[in-house]
């Protein structure tokens, strides 16, 4: 898709030019890049599926990044132990290997139960919601700080990671269109399945019974209660299923985005998503476009590095320090949280405990 | 009833925070028997030996022994990191081991609050030798050596020492004092990356076949990456004057996607690669470049290593694509500099480490070696001897270390 003649001839339009090329740098260097901005997405997009389901229950996690780190460490410890036991040559679909199907349970299994301490904090025991948030990741970081550099000092060898799947070129080659395909199939298993996760969550939050009950009891849990609805169950059981997102995105990080597991390695991802579900205004779809869009201006401030605009642009992008570039997600962020793209209301009873009448 | 909770709450917390802070972080060697009790007492006991590597390895010193005693404070993380601070650390061990003395302990910081007390736990053990490690302690070791004239401190790569005309730290980085005769008792080994990336850079050039090569930086406020990445291009185009070098930092500032984000670095690399096209690829972005070197591995490029020979230190299968690494014999620096102290010839201010004295070099190629004739290893051996002579470039005249 060759645009540049008519980018040429739209520059020559006093003062638009800058924005035309920048309109066709745009083009230039994202759809190129849609799997890269799929895979900075990923985890971001489901840490914020993680937030959105506990809060639509009631529920402030702020430890999200915490149990994605616990996850993550978990997954890379089970692989590491547990790859010299099996000799099987990985799958070539996606680089399956025994070890890692079981790292990745094994991450998934961790984050349950980091997220099951949560829930008993902040449903059972009623603990302020956000120091119990807090507990986790700071314990999440000194437990696996801790442990990694006891077995680090052993040097093992990887946990081996899940390889990306190659669609075929005809499909990515597509003119207008291969891009989408390269960005959702050009994945790992974590990084494909990830659209799976997010349509099938909207459709269970607003379409199905469960769904409805789990908005009632984040909207107003006693109304809830009175209609026979188990509140202190439900907001257990989701809780806990938004675990399972949060470890697989921890497990996205040491065993599907690299190979290794570094202290601090989640790198505030677990907080970024959950502005990105404020910003998506606590539904899944907008959680995983709001992930998209910051991961598309991580990818520009990175792409702006690597291979800056020429022409005009470039020049008038040459003034700006290349510090602004890097914080342009984050500028963004900000922007969207003050409230431009409108207001975003959390569910009214979010983050308050609930307590029976006649637990009393 | 809310109090209640509440409480149970602050104590679940002040659990996970006391769990935190055992984590990773101080657990310097019980001190030998002689040593005050204040470092024992600081550390949780059950932790001690298991994250203490050199409690069993010392023995009981000879007759002929040194007292000299050295302790260790590496930078964040752990001291098996595979990199500086294991290397800093081996330096100091082969030296006491030479000189006969106890086997010296560590204490690896949690965070860089804890510098200064670190530092300071060694000084009321009145050890005669305090090696710190890493640029982030110059502050914390500049003001130890000022407070304590009597004791000797080694820092690993924190030059240009900066200090005003008293002596201390200088944080308006005006520099009027003359660290050389002010702190007589501390010394910054610093090393001439750009010579190590100069022969990386040759390798590089002789494993392109596309005549586009790559290197990815951590950030661009990191001379001494920057360096790297200079010399890199010199030794690449002194090779093949037409090669075209492409360079990009991953950020412009010390936050974590500088140096402590493999993920983040790889999706960055493969994007350079697809971008540039390159078919070598240069990582001076620590473990950010970790993520740079899978991101080659898998883009059936080949990886240069940094600091230390990654082959070895990443191992298989991390190290498939690995041909060298541009290596700082961080190892050997701490070595000589503690030798020198023990046979009186401590030499205060920045000392280099280059060619010249064994401070810098290019690794094996271990299994690549196939990959290189005869006329590679002649190249980097004549180039050395340049180096050693002092007659080669390998840093731009103007702006060496400043990125473009």
């Amino acid at each position: 898709m060759d645009i540049t003649p008519l980018i040429n001839g739209l520059d020559s339009i006093p003062g638009l030019g800058l924005v035309f090329q920048a309109i066709g740098y745009l083009v230039a260097v994202l759809p190129p890049n849609s799997s890269s901005i799929m895979a900075q997405a990923t985890p971001l997009a489901l840490a914020a599926l993680c937030g959105v389901l506990c809060e639509r229950s009631g529920v402030v996690n702020i430890g999200i990044e915490g149990t994605m780190l616990a996850s993550a460490f978990t997954a890379w410890v089970v692989g590491v132990a547990l790859n010299p036991m099996f000799s099987a040559d990985p799958s070539p679909i996606f680089g399956l290997t025994i070890p890692l199907v079981l790292a990745l349970a094994a991450a998934i299994l961790v984050a349950v139960i980091v997220s099951a301490l949560h829930a008993w904090l902040s449903i059972s025991l009623r603990v302020d919601q956000i120091i119990s948030g807090t507990i986790i990741n700071i314990a999440a970081a000194g437990v696996t700080g801790y442990l990694d550099q006891l077995i680090s000092k052993s040097s093992p060898a990887g946990a081996g990671e899940f390889a990306q799947f190659t669609p075929p070129a005809a499909l990515t080659n597509l003119p207008v269109v291969g891009w989408i395909f390269a960005m959702f199939l050009d994945q790992g298993p974590i990084g494909m399945s990830v659209i799976v996760f997010i349509i099938g969550a909207q459709i269970w939050l607003f379409r199905s019974r469960w769904g409805l009950r789990t908005r009632a009891v984040g909207e107003h849990p006693r109304a809830a209660e009175t209609v026979g609805i188990d509140v202190i169950r439900l907001r257990y059981r989701n809780v806990m299923i938004a675990g399972m997102f949060a470890g697989l995105g921890g497990a996205f990080l040491s065993i599907e985005a690299t190979n290794s597991f570094q202290i601090g390695m989640t790198n505030g991802r677990g907080f970024i998503a959950l502005a990105a579900m404020i910003m998506g205004r606590w539904t899944p779809i907008g959680a995983f476009a709001s992930a998209l869009l910051f991961a598309t201006f991580l990818q520009l401030g990175q792409l702006i590095n690597i291979a800056p605009p020429g022409g005009d642009l470039g020049v008038a992008m040459s003034a700006i320090p290349a510090q602004f570039f890097d914080a342009i997600p984050y500028i963004l962020t900000i922007v969207i949280l003050a409230g431009v793209v409108g207001r975003s209301i959390p569910p009214a009873a979010d983050g308050q405990p609930y307590e029976r009448e006649s637990a009393t | 009833m809310i109090t209640r909770r509440s409480r149970l709450g602050l104590l679940a917390a002040t659990l996970a925070i006391v769990a935190s802070a055992c984590s990773g972080s101080a657990t310097p060697t019980p001190a030998p028997p002689s040593a005050a009790p204040s470092v024992a007492a600081s550390v949780a006991p059950s932790m001690a030996p298991s994250a203490a590597p050199s409690v069993a390895a010392s023995p009981s010193p000879a007759a002929s022994a040194s007292a000299l005693k050295i302790g260790v404070v590496t930078d964040i993380g752990t001291l098996n990191d595979k990199g500086f601070n294991e290397y800093s650390y081996k330096g100091a061990v082969d030296a006491a081991t030479t000189l006969g003395a106890a086997t010296p302990p560590s204490i690896v910081p949690k965070d860089a609050s804890e510098y200064k007390a670190d530092i300071q736990q060694f000084v009321d053990q009145k050890f005669d030798v305090i090696v710190t490690v890493g640029f982030n302690l110059t502050n914390d070791t500049v003001a130890a050596a000022k407070a304590n004239p009597t004791i000797h401190f080694i820092g690993v790569d924190q030059s240009p020492i900066c200090v005003d005309p008293q002596g201390n730290p200088d944080s308006t980085f005006a520099c009027k004092g003359d660290a050389k005769t002010l702190l007589p008792n501390y010394t910054s080994l610093y090393f001439a990356e750009d010579q190590a990336g100069y022969l990386a850079g040759i390798v590089a050039a002789y494993a392109s076949k596309a005549n586009i090569i790559g290197a990815i930086g951590g950030t661009t406020l990191c001379a001494s990456c920057v360096r790297y990445i200079q010399g890199y291009e010199l030794g690449a185009k002194s090779i093949k004057p037409n090669i075209v070098v492409k360079s990009s930092y991953v950020t412009h500032d010390f936050s974590a996607a500088a140096f402590n984000d493999p993920a983040g670095g790889k999706v960055f690399a493969e994007t350079f690669i697809k971008t540039n096209k390159v078919d070598v690829l240069f990582q001076v972005a620590g473990k950010t470049g970790n993520g740079v070197l899978e991101a080659a591995c898998e883009n059936n490029i080949y990886g240069i290593g940094v600091d230390v020979d990654q082959w070895l230190s990443l191992g298989a299968p991390a190290n498939a694509c690995i041909i060298t690494s541009a290596e700082k014999h961080l190892e050997s620096a701490v070595n000589q500099a503690i030798m020198a102290f023990a046979g009186g010839t401590f030499i205060s201010g920045d000392q280099l480490y280059n060619a010249a004295n064994d401070g810098i070099g290019a690794s094996p190629f271990h299994d690549k070696a196939s990959l290189f004739g005869p006329e590679v290893q002649a190249s980097l051996d004549s180039a050395l001897a340049a180096m050693k002579a002092g007659t080669l470039q390998t840093c731009p005249t103007t702006g060496c270390g400043v990125a473009p």
